[in-house]
């Protein structure tokens, strides 16, 4: 059974049709991609999966749940995490602080917890900063806990949503665009980090426009294209896919396609 | 009990505050829009126009036309000089808009104890433009000034609307005010847009001051409840549309006047503020942002 | 990266607590051998403290905007003064009473309130705070309307009186330090990150899990909490209230001590208070000028320290350098 099942998602916009009965599945420990033109709609269907909108029809099916109708943070809670196109760091905390706050699905403790502090809190607390640690460690941030996360230069703001990301523990990782803006050592280095998450046992939906990463990692694609699913297959399918040359032709990443 | 003569009768002198309110609320809306700024100053231009313009009156004897406009160019420029003082140093070291907005309140208050300081605390008033009792229509009396002031309103929202819709600069700042960045790429010169708008703002508070003080009077401190309300109307109607304040204004004057009709003077701020709290929670972004829930969007 | 870069860009030791604390009992022991008037500047520095560190919560850690805090405080002093002047009641039990009091109704109000946003929660907040003045003008039975309530007995326990204002300020600055350290615990914790990530970036917060309604919710009662008790504290340090006391100024006055304080850390509420507070005495000596020159004083520091004093002490604001990409 798949972890993640998209039916029939349908998204108008007033007279927009952004999302055309879209249904794939994913199941569980895949690295799927999602490619398209620029507004193809894949934002859109990222926001609906993670509970930002709500589909003007259709259902999305999680861990055999539906779950089209919960918000963004108790979908969030059932392990469905996703990152942001235009990186949405806590400014005002550091970088460790930013990871800790990934914890929070994992973790308990309220008001009370924090002003008496017992125990089983002081060891969360531990713990919970050796995993941060940890996954900043992980991607490459290592030394940069104290710092203030919009101190950060760009490429490393990147890798520290994926570090938060990880925090909670995702069952399904959304990615949107994790490559945008990244020079191609910062995406050599985000891709191989990606990979390693999949292999970790986590699933990951990715969203994204550079297809020399698409093409080297996901194991399976989905194309869009205003707003439908033009084609779905590996990397080798889609490449040779005559609707997708189509889509994308006169797009100069058509060349690493052919 | 109450008659339908001083029901309507409250409500039409309603109108005319309400109309004031409204100039106000577009002052704000003219700031915010440019920069985004909340301009706590803004009653205090509406203070130093009715002021100045019984300055000029009572001290030189100028006619009122002349002390009119001589008030609305002062009050511009003390509009530019908060701007340039205050606002723009702030702006340049990029602080907080909430520690901006602070600074004009600061502003607002050292102003009315420097005119406290430099006029006296006596409430003053002059005479309405035009002399001769108030025009009975139905046993309702509207004051001539009620005319004027309706007759300036339009003139000024029809002036505004021009500006903005007809001219290079006018057009210029609410290109600021819809994207500031992509303005200054093209060439228009935010920071000049930035003292103009508070100019623009300073001369409307300027005016309705003008306007409203042969009907109550003027004085040191009148600025802060003309602002408040002004923002009132600004919130209402959805803020940085100033069509909006407008119509936002008038509710605002008609439910206040009503307010005292029915329950007395001492509750017409209450009413106020629950009108307020009733709009915003029904429409969270103003009645002309239309209606926005909680929750997912639809 | 130097070893310079290094230290500047890190986050604010926490050397900042023991010389706020050791300044606060060194002014406290000041204001003992100096004159009376000076314990009751400070006493009422204390009271603002209380009532800005509760504000920071809501406003600094969350991000969002309050104007209408006075009101909690209106309902706590005169809670306060009602239960001990009017019925006899012992000071400490009807702190409790009149907080708990405040904190169901700032539960109440601000579960509709806090769905809108930015100036038109400013609005709607800032409108409560006008109401509760109002209506603390208008209900004459109950709060003796502008001629104020009188008669407040001192703080005290058990029957046992503070009877002397420094005695009383002793007991303030034990409060104000309570609540400091309730609001630093708070802060480094799962909750407090929950909530000032919602300032950070709501949608990043509720694609973690954070329910964005109940943590705003949260620190809004947090805050309310904190107003009433300054409020009650302000009663029973005056032994009068009236209307104005909890009206506009308040919120002026609140406001400014924060932004000057270092709004959204720790000790900034209470350094922008007790500067604030201590101001006006000195500037006495310009008489009419003063208040003329209060403001000026207010907008150049405004200008000049946009994040408040306290980030004097943080370091990170003090350098503009960007961090090299080469830290790894």
């Amino acid at each position: 059974m798949s972890l993640l099942s998209v039916r029939g998602l349908t998204k108008r916009f007033g007279g927009l049709l952004a999302n055309d009965t879209i249904s794939f599945e994913v199941p569980e420990g895949m690295l799927l991609a999602v490619i398209g033109p620029n507004g193809a709609g894949k934002t859109t269907l990222f926001n609906i999966i993670s509970g930002v909108l709500a589909p003007s029809s259709g259902t999305v099916w999680f861990d055999g749940r539906d779950i089209t109708a919960l918000s963004a943070a108790q979908t969030a809670l059932l392990g469905v995490i996703r990152t942001y196109q235009l990186v949405q760091l806590f400014k005002d905390l550091t970088v460790e602080e930013n990871v800790l706050v990934g914890s929070h699905r994992i973790t308990r403790g309220g008001i009370a917890a924090a002003l008496f502090r017992p125990r089983w809190v002081r060891e969360q607390e531990g713990r919970l900063r050796d995993e941060a640690r940890e996954l900043l460690a992980f991607v490459g941030l290592g030394q940069m806990g104290e710092v203030f996360a919009d101190r950060l230069p760009y490429g490393q703001q990147r890798l520290l949503e994926i570090a938060r990301a990880l925090a909670a523990k995702p069952r399904l990782l959304l990615l949107d665009e994790p490559a945008a803006g990244l020079n191609i050592e910062e995406t050599a280095a985000l891709a191989d980090i990606i990979v390693r998450i999949n292999r970790g046992g986590t699933t990951v939906l990715l969203i994204e426009h550079d297809m020399s990463l698409i093409m080297k990692i996901a194991s399976r694609i989905v194309v869009l294209d205003f707003g439908r699913v033009i084609a779905e297959g590996t990397a080798d399918d889609i490449r040779k896919h005559p609707d997708v040359i189509a889509a994308y032709l006169g797009d100069e990443t058509t060349a690493d396609l052919v | 009990m109450l008659s339908a003569t001083q029901l309507l009768q409250s409500l039409v002198n309603g109108l005319g505050v309400g109309l004031i309110y409204g100039l106000v609320g577009i002052g704000f809306c003219v700031i915010y829009n440019a920069s985004g700024i909340v301009n706590f100053a803004q009653g205090v231009f509406v203070m130093l126009g009715g002021m100045i313009a019984h300055a000029l009156l009572s001290t030189f004897g100028l006619p009122l036309a002349v002390a009119a406009v001589f008030a609305v160019v002062l009050v511009a420029a003390v509009g530019m000089l908060i701007e340039a003082l205050v606002v723009r140093p702030m702006w340049n070291r990029r602080a907080p808009l909430f520690a901006i907005i602070l600074a004009t309140l600061a502003a607002q208050i050292l102003i009315e104890r420097l005119t406290l300081l430099g006029l006296g605390d006596q409430p003053r008033t002059y005479a309405e433009f035009t002399a001769g009792g108030p025009l009975k229509i139905a046993q309702i009396a509207v004051s001539f000034q009620l005319f004027w002031i309706f007759g300036s309103g339009a003139l000024m929202v029809g002036l505004l609307w021009l500006f903005f819709s007809h001219t290079r600069t006018g057009r210029a700042l609410r290109a600021c005010s819809q994207n500031r960045e992509a303005a200054a790429l093209l060439g228009i010169p935010v920071a000049r847009m930035l003292l103009l708008s508070f100019a623009l703002s300073a001369a409307l508070g300027a005016v309705a001051g003008i306007l409203i003080t042969p009907m109550q009077y003027t004085a040191y401190n009148v600025g802060t409840p003309f602002g408040v309300n002004g923002f009132i109307a600004a919130i209402i109607g959805g803020f940085g549309r100033a069509g909006g304040a407008l119509v936002g204004g008038i509710l605002l004057g008609l439910a206040q006047a009503f307010a005292i009709v029915i329950f007395g003077a001492g509750f017409k701020n209450v009413a106020a503020l629950s009108l307020l709290l009733l709009v915003l929670l029904v429409f969270p972004n103003g009645i002309f942002a239309g209606l926005k829930g909680a929750g997912k969007e639809p | 990266m130097t070893l310079l870069d290094s230290i500047s860009i890190r986050s604010p030791r926490s050397w900042v607590a023991p010389i706020a604390v050791l300044g606060l009992l060194g002014l406290t022991a000041y204001a003992f051998g100096a004159n009376d008037y000076l314990v009751t500047v400070l006493g009422l520095a204390a009271i603002y403290g209380v009532f800005c560190t509760g504000l920071n919560f809501f406003m600094g850690y969350a991000g969002q905007a309050s104007f209408g805090q006075n009101a909690f405080a209106a309902l706590g002093g005169y809670g306060t003064a009602i239960l001990c002047a009017g019925y006899g009641w012992q000071p400490l039990p009807a702190l409790v009473v009149s907080t708990l009091i405040a904190g169901v109704i700032a539960l109440i109000v601000g579960y509709p309130t806090l769905r809108l946003r930015g100036h038109y929660l400013a609005m709607a907040t800032f409108a409560l705070g006008l109401m509760t003045y109002e209506i603390s003008i208008e209900w004459n039975g109950l709060t003796q309307g502008y001629m104020g309530y009188s008669g407040i007995p001192p703080l005290g326990v058990a029957g046992y009186e503070l009877g002397s204002d420094k005695a009383q300020l002793v007991a303030l600055i034990f409060f104000l330090l309570a609540g400091v350290w309730i609001s630093r615990r708070l802060r480094e914790s799962r909750f407090g990150r929950a909530v000032r990530a919602i300032a950070g970036s709501e949608a990043a917060a509720s694609a973690l899990g954070i329910g964005i309604a109940r943590y705003k919710l949260a620190a809004f009662v947090i805050a309310a909490l904190y107003a009433s008790v300054a409020g009650s504290l302000f009663a029973h340090f005056i032994g009068f209230i009236s209307p104005e006391v909890f009206g506009l100024q308040m919120v002026v006055l609140s406001f400014t001590m924060l932004y000057l304080g270092g709004i959204g850390t720790t000790w900034g509420p209470v350094i922008g208070a007790v500067i604030v507070s201590l101001m006006p005495e000195m500037l006495r000596g310009l008489s009419e000028l003063q208040d003329v020159a209060y403001c000026a004083i207010l907008i150049v520091i405004l200008i000049f320290v946009p994040k408040g004093l306290a980030s004097l002490f943080d370091a990170r604001t003090a350098r503009r350098a960007e961090v090299s990409t080469s830290a790894r």
